[in-house]
């Protein structure tokens, strides 16, 4: 203890004395370190586990029905009206949702205001709720089908009425009241598996959740993406035709109840083509969270590509202090032989080594924390569609820590190795 | 004390052999004082770092203080220099931004002392030189002479059976050099064994047995000069 102390002066005083060489070299490896970092904590959040306690039990619903004679060759995850219902009423899963997203208007209807909220919609059934675990704060899901009842999140809440119970509250959307039943507590979901589409899979959770029926009642159309065979007028016209724009999902306990699942799309399918429509290969599939996501390539290849480009980087910078350092103990090795001389081991020279490491990689840490922090700020700027995935968290911040003090301790060890080496009568005269 | 037997050391290049040291012989016995001469690039620093465990050699036998050297490992002849020798250079070789209590601390530290037992020795060690109240000054704040006193101090510090020193007063003028022998001689008195390389003639008369280094072998075995009478030398600050 008393000779890590010496050697914790030692390194200190060393610091001090060559400060602008430890400055370039420190910030040298806390750069790349910091960018690597950054990269790591995008990715994490991309590859993240939106809802680790039950992903592999719900399953994205994909029917390969397609009426259109040019079927695009890609597994279609969007369903029709009519097939919506059919996975919705049958009784095979726990939970079942299907939904589709829509953007609103809105005002609280008792305010003096006239300023209107931008909202996004969730068109959905009752059993997204306990599918996703959206945490309630007050109220519940509603009852009816076509209940001109809503539950709204957190954020619209605070927005619109300051926060609090507003349960019983009403909410004025396109001219029509609209009574609140339920507020969710803040909600975060990253990815936000129930819609992975480009441009919303690290968006906030929604800020109105409708009954699918009610939203299609009051023609809740912008934003709604509809491949259809048919001609369609409006959203409610997409009942009995071929509208494409639903997304369905089902929670399944286990494999029987995943094998009865897809026993019954099959059918389903079977059943639609024998009454005339065109089928691709019986290739209706039930996709994990898991699956999910890696189909939807929720981690951007390019974000890959980059993460191999930040480690080479990190490499070169390791490389970079590790040829600074070198330099730096060819100047070091008078004291160095002259400490061999009076009788330290080559362990000594080493360990003493290894403290200055340990003192560099600390200043190296806080340094790294912070570019990884402004290279995190970057990216977002560069590439808003990052803008929610980007937190360092505690882990983050311990893997930063770590990897700096790893880092300088192998950039050290090249250096420290040749100078234990030096011959003890060149140095000293 | 020492002894050296049929030593030989060869530097190897990629295109020539350097035989620095060739059956080298040497026995020193405890209290002597040995001043070694010779001709520039004889092999005189060779075999003073050989005998200081700074250098390795290549063929015959070396004992220090009853010790063989022979393949002892690093952490065996680490701790031989640490408490049997001590080195004194031409170039003092301090550390510039140490005060004179921390470069006498740096060889104790290894040795593993207690803070208070380190600090006593260095005092004592500061009063053998003559330095005891500047143990907090740099080296740079002291004058040439002075300095090679305080590596003489780091030297002694760590009690050592035998000093080994390489032109001592080669960088000091006259007055500095005879003062920094003085303090040698004393020592001497008191019982340290010496070895000292130099290059002054008189220097090595006033020496009580020299040794000529020609060619890297030993070949005028201990020419006694008178015994010399300063024992009285009073060291100064
Ligand atoms: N590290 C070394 N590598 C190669 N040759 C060396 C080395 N050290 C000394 N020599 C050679 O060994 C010989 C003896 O050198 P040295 O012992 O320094 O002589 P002196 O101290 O008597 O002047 C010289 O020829 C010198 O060039
Ligand atoms: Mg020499």
């Amino acid at each position: 203890m008393e000779m890590f102390n010496y050697y914790l002066k030692l390194s200190y005083r060393n610091l001090i004395r060559n400060r602008l060489f430890f400055i370039l070299m420190i910030t040298t490896l806390a750069v790349g370190v910091g960018v690597f970092l950054a990269n790591i904590a995008i990715i994490k959040s991309m590859s993240a586990d939106p809802i680790p306690n039950k992903s592999d039990k719900i399953f994205n619903v994909s029917l390969n029905i397609w009426t259109g004679n040019n079927p695009r060759a890609e597994l279609i995850e969007i369903m029709r009206y009519d097939d919506a219902m059919h996975i919705l009423k049958n009784d095979i899963a726990t939970h079942t949702m299907v939904h589709y997203q829509s953007q609103v208007y809105t005002r609280d209807i008792e305010s003096k205001s006239l300023t209107r909220h931008q909202a996004v919609v969730r068109a959905t059934t009752p059993g997204f709720f306990p599918l996703t675990e959206a945490p309630f704060a007050y109220g519940s899901a509603w009852q009816q089908d076509h209940a001109k009842q809503i539950v709204i999140g957190d954020s619209l809440n605070q927005q619109v009425f300051g926060g609090g119970n507003s349960v019983g509250k009403v909410l004025e959307i396109d001219g029509k009241p609209f009574e609140i039943v339920g507020v969710l507590k803040p909600w975060e979901l990253k990815p936000l598996f129930y819609h992975v589409a480009y441009g919303q899979k690290f968006k906030a959770t929604d800020d109105i959740y409708a009954p699918i029926e009610t939203a299609m009642d009051n023609e809740w159309a912008i934003n709604v993406r509809n491949s259809s065979t048919d001609r369609i007028n409006s959203v409610s016209d997409n009942r009995g035709k071929n509208g494409y724009f639903i997304q369905a999902f089902v929670q399944l306990e286990n494999q029987q109840q995943k094998n009865a699942m897809q026993e019954y799309i099959d059918n389903y399918s079977q059943h639609r083509q024998e009454q005339g429509e065109y089928l691709r290969d019986n290739d209706n599939r039930l996709l994990d969270v898991k699956q999910w996501l890696e189909h939807k390539e929720v981690v951007d290849e390019r974000m890959l590509a980059f993460a191999l480009a930040s480690s080479l980087f990190l490499a070169v910078c390791i490389f970079n202090a590790s040829s600074l350092l070198l330099a730096r103990y060819h100047s070091a090795r008078f004291e160095t032989g002259l400490r061999r001389a009076v009788g330290a081991r080559i362990k000594d020279v080493f360990y003493q080594g290894v403290v200055e490491s340990m003192l560099i990689g600390l200043c190296c840490a806080v340094l790294t924390l912070i570019f990884g922090w402004l290279f995190l700020q970057i990216s977002i700027t560069l590439f808003p569609a990052l803008q929610q995935t980007s937190d360092i968290d505690l882990t983050l911040i311990l893997l930063g820590i770590g990897i700096a003090l790893v880092t300088s301790f192998i950039s050290m060890l090249y250096p420290l190795i040749r100078s234990c080496r030096t011959p003890l009568s060149t140095t000293l005269k | 004390m020492l002894n050296m037997k049929n030593i030989s050391r060869i530097y190897r290049s990629d295109t020539i052999q350097t035989h620095a040291l060739r059956d080298f012989n040497l026995e020193v016995k405890e209290g002597e004082f040995v001043a070694v001469t010779g001709p520039s690039g004889s092999g005189k620093s060779t075999f003073l770092n050989v005998a200081g465990l700074l250098d390795s050699f290549d063929e015959g036998s070396y004992e220090l203080d009853g010790v063989n050297i022979q393949g002892l490992n690093d952490d065996e002849l680490s701790r031989l220099r640490n408490e049997k020798i001590g080195f004194i250079f031409q170039n003092y070789n301090l550390i510039p931004d140490f005060n004179l209590f921390d470069n006498i601390d740096m060889p104790l530290r290894y040795r593993g002392f207690n803070a208070a037992e380190r600090k006593r020795r260095i005092t004592h060690a500061l009063e053998q030189v003559g330095l005891a109240s500047r143990a907090d000054y740099l080296p740079s704040q002291l004058s040439g002479g002075q300095q090679q006193r305080v590596a003489i101090a780091r030297a002694l510090a760590g009690e050592p059976k035998i000093l080994l020193a390489d032109e001592p007063t080669g960088n000091l003028d006259s007055l500095m050099a005879r003062q920094v022998m003085e303090l040698l001689h004393t020592l001497n008195e008191a019982g340290s064994t010496i070895i000292m390389v130099t290059h002054d003639p008189e220097q090595a008369r006033a020496v009580g047995r020299n040794v000529q280094v020609i060619d890297g072998q030993i070949t005028d075995h201990s020419v006694y000069a008178p015994v010399h009478d300063n024992a009285s030398i009073v060291v100064k600050g």
